[in-house]
């Protein structure tokens, strides 16, 4: 394994997705694997990653169809100011401060997330690119915030339940290519149904794609596939690379298509050709090949 | 048999070719021999096929012996009693002059193929394919290549002057010979500097070697002259090069008084001004006349002016033939086409070259050009009229899950309790039996790592075998080539050029293909790599069946 260096500091960022519509439903699907040992996951997840190495660091969000929040660290902590009135609720069994810390924070802030839960009937979608650019904007902040020469390696797990909300292609999409020039990985674990905005994410940044076949197995994958860093990643056998779809689908019909036309004012495809488009409304000539005329000729005195 | 609009260039009466009398014709591009009062000539040769002629001297008889390339060869007598020798040396001149044009023309193209065939390793390698195993003839391989590469050789023909080095005269460092002697080292590149430099000293050569002088006579007399020293007193002595030196004075006076184009370079102002003695309170007039100067200044006069012709003959050899051509050199004024001078005096031009000069000088130092205004360019606004698309991207449509919206309360109501009452509880996140079936999945061979056992495939196939099979692809890709640029099939041309393309392709696939096919089954590879290779020939010949089949029925 390759020691990381004294000053170097490894940041991760679990965003977790309690979705309580896709959850609630999920309660009645599969009793035995709930939001709440999706939650004793994520904090295995979570303790084993600070326990790696003393100069890691962690940030876990909910992502939330609502809202998304800070699960971790505690929104009204200082930067190395102690908590003072927080009561000693440490658990007796001589566990870590920091993780028995963590954990208890990360417990408070779920029931308070979703104590506050209301329901609209058209907010059913995770704001999953909304979660990623908060991820993305604390992983600025904490790089900004480091002392003189040290240096960080950040990288987001997204554990995904619900699923793709097509609307947020645009913002998405935004986000995946700024992870990808501050180079931090997008790593993601699929409960339920494949989803290829993920799969792009993970594709265009270097990171991994898992749909895990066993839900209650959560944990077991999250430590053998998400745990090392990028640079540990490549002495270990991981699951390969997924087979990404990059087709588009053209506009007029949200079919997939290999090959098509690309308006080139507006850049929007389409699978015909249509001498306008119909996204900005610019004119388009093609025009026809003068051979059509010469076969015509050829085939007269044939008939 | 004579052309008529041939141009006759030599016409030599009274030789004999084969014991017969005649004349010998030169013309622009052949010679020719006709016998005595006959029209027709009975020998013709072009020049091109000429590959030397053979004049020997001292003989009784004076002839011309002509060597063909396949050669043969063809002897004149010059049999004229008083001119003979002269027509003969006429003959062998005009010859002299023509045969190498016509040479380097046949030549040329043998040339440029074998250039290309070494320049490009990938042409050769398909050369050595198709033309040299009789896939191809080479005409056909070399039809295109040819007319492409013959405009970029015309575009690297303006090929750039070699410049010259200022310290070239100094670089001939003198040995000594031992006894008192020096030698110097001349390099042609070193003859050919001194001639550009100092159009003086080529003239002299011209008129003196190989006449007067040999060339190394010539070269001792120009290191023993003072021209070439340092101390450029001139003494008087008869030397050739002594005209030379005086030149190069009037040059270098009359490139003084032109002065330099640059308006705002003021060279007066560079001049010596010592303080002498007094610190210019005793205001002495600096006395210019050489009467008044010391010896020493007048030798260090001699060499700064010495230093300074040298720099501008230098310069004015190096911006070459182009501005030699624009200019009206008139007199003495051999080397003047340097950038700072104007043109003669003569010129009224001079007159209304100044204020723009100065003008765009001014306007250079005082602007910058990334300080300017941006005027931006006229853009048109983008009008979306459908913006939603944005949103959505080009993302197919998913089937939707509809959730009524009891079952959304249903499913807040739940999770709200569940979570009220959470409580994590660490040791209990698995049993060790989901734990151990996971780690199954993950370990090479499970469930989730079906995917990587297999390998890339390039690092299955041995990369001679990749080599070759890149050499088949660029040759299959050509004859594929050659054959599909024949259809739509209108001429009898391409017709047959069609059929011997097919049956090219077939010899192909015979003589490359399968052995390769054969080669790879024996070394147990179960890849299919020549599918690909045999899907495009069998389209290929597809498409000529049909064509076939489409022109028989035309006929009947």
């Amino acid at each position: 394994m390759v020691m990381a260096s004294e000053d170097e500091v490894s940041l991760l960022v679990i965003v977790v997705d309690v979705n309580p519509i896709w959850w609630g439903q999920q309660a009645n699907r599969e009793p035995q694997f709930t939001l709440s040992k999706c939650l004793d996951a994520v904090m295995v997840m979570g303790n084993s990653h600070l326990v790696m190495t003393r100069n890691n660091k962690l940030a876990i969000i909910a992502s939330h169809c609502q809202e998304s929040h800070f699960l971790y660290p505690f929104k009204l902590w200082k930067s190395g100011d102690g908590h003072g009135d927080d009561n000693p609720s440490t658990s007796g069994d001589g566990k870590y401060e920091l993780l028995s810390v963590a954990n208890d924070i990360m417990a408070e802030e779920i029931k308070i997330l979703m104590s506050r839960t209301e329901v609209k009937g058209n907010q059913t979608d995770t704001l999953l690119a909304g979660s990623l650019a908060k991820a993305l904007c604390y992983i600025h902040r904490v790089t900004k915030e480091l002392e003189a020469g040290q240096e960080i390696k950040s990288r987001i797990l997204v554990i995904k339940a619900a699923d793709d909300c097509a609307l947020q292609y645009m913002n998405f999409m935004n986000v995946i290519f700024a992870a990808q020039k501050q180079s931090i990985l997008i790593d993601a674990c699929v409960l339920d149904s494949d989803s290829g905005l993920l799969q792009q994410a993970c594709d265009i940044t270097g990171g991994l794609y898992l749909m895990i076949p066993q839900k209650i197995a959560l944990a077991q994958y999250l430590l053998w596939v998400f745990l090392p860093d990028s640079d540990q990643r490549s002495q270990l056998v991981l699951p390969p690379p997924v087979h990404v779809d990059y087709r588009a689908a053209c506009f007029c019909h949200r079919n997939l298509i290999e090959i098509g036309y690309v308006c080139s004012v507006c850049l929007s495809i389409f699978c015909n050709f249509s001498p306008i488009c119909t996204t900005c409304e610019t004119a388009f000539k093609i025009p026809l090949p003068q051979m059509v005329k010469a076969k015509k000729k050829k085939l007269k005195p044939s008939t | 048999m004579a052309a008529l609009s041939e141009e006759v260039l030599l016409v030599v009466k009274r030789v004999r070719q084969r014991k017969q009398d005649g004349t010998l014709y030169l013309m622009a591009e052949r010679i020719a021999w006709g016998p005595e009062g006959k029209d027709r000539f009975t020998v013709s040769h072009l020049y091109a096929d000429i590959r030397q002629k053979i004049s020997p001297d001292g003989k009784a008889k004076i002839q011309l012996q002509l060597v063909l390339h396949t050669g043969e060869s063809t002897n004149f007598h010059f049999s004229n009693e008083s001119t003979a020798l002269r027509d003969r040396d006429a003959a062998k001149d005009l010859l002299q002059q023509l045969l190498p044009k016509f040479k380097k023309r046949a030549n040329k193209e043998l040339e440029e193929k074998n250039r290309m065939l070494q320049e490009d390793p990938v042409l050769f390698q398909l050369y050595k394919d198709l033309v040299v195993s009789q896939v191809i003839s080479a005409e056909e391989f070399w039809a295109n290549r040819l007319s492409l590469n013959n405009v970029d050789h015309s575009a690297s023909n303006n090929k750039q002057e070699v410049g010259i080095s200022a310290a070239f005269l100094a670089d001939i460092r003198p040995q000594t010979d031992g006894c008192n002697g020096l030698r110097y080292n001349l390099t042609s590149d070193i003859i050919e500097s001194i001639f550009r430099t100092y159009p003086a000293v080529k003239q002299k050569y011209a008129e003196n070697v190989p006449h007067n002088l040999t060339e190394k006579e010539f070269w001792t007399r120009f290191f023993q002259s003072h021209y070439f020293h340092r101390d450029r007193i001139s003494t008087g002595l008869q030397d050739i090069f002594s005209e030379c030196a005086k030149q190069d004075e009037k040059g270098l006076r009359s490139m003084v008084v032109q002065g330099v184009k640059n308006p705002l370079v003021d060279l007066l102002s560079l001049e010596d001004k010592t303080l002498d003695e007094g610190y210019g309170s005793n205001s002495m007039a600096p006395s210019t006349s050489s009467a008044n100067k010391t010896v020493k200044e007048n030798s260090n006069s001699a060499i700064i002016k010495r230093f300074n012709h040298h720099s501008a003959m230098v310069l004015a050899a190096g911006a070459g033939k182009k501005a030699c051509l624009t200019m009206k050199c008139a007199g003495p004024n051999w080397g003047c086409a340097s950038e700072t001078s104007s043109t003669d005096g003569n010129s009224r031009d001079s007159d209304f070259f100044q204020p723009p000069v100065k003008k765009v000088k001014i306007q250079e130092a005082i602007e910058y050009e990334d300080l300017h205004m941006e005027n931006g360019k006229k853009t048109v606004a983008l009008n979306l009229k459908k913006s939603d698309r944005y949103s959505h991207g080009p993302v197919p449509l998913l089937p939707q899950q509809y959730t009524t919206s009891q079952d959304i309360i249903n499913s807040v109501n739940c999770i709200q309790q569940e979570i009220a009452n959470y409580k994590p509880c660490l040791t209990q996140v698995m049993s060790s039996s989901t734990a151990s079936s996971a780690i199954a999945a993950l370990s090479p061979g499970g469930l989730l790592m079906q995917a990587g056992s297999q390998q890339a495939i390039n690092q299955m196939v041995p990369s001679d075998v990749q080599g070759e099979l890149k050499h088949l692809y660029t040759a299959a890709g050509e004859l594929l080539r050659h054959f599909w640029s024949c259809f739509p099939v209108n001429t009898p041309f391409l017709e047959e050029k069609v059929v011997k393309m097919k049956s090219n392709l077939e010899r192909f696939q015979m003589t490359k293909l399968r052995p390769f096919q054969e080669k790879i089954q024996r070394q147990y590879l179960s890849t299919n790599l020549t599918g690909h290779l045999e899907d495009m020939f069998q389209m290929a010949y597809n498409k000529f069946h049909a064509w076939q089949t489409r022109q028989m029925l035309r006929k009947t």
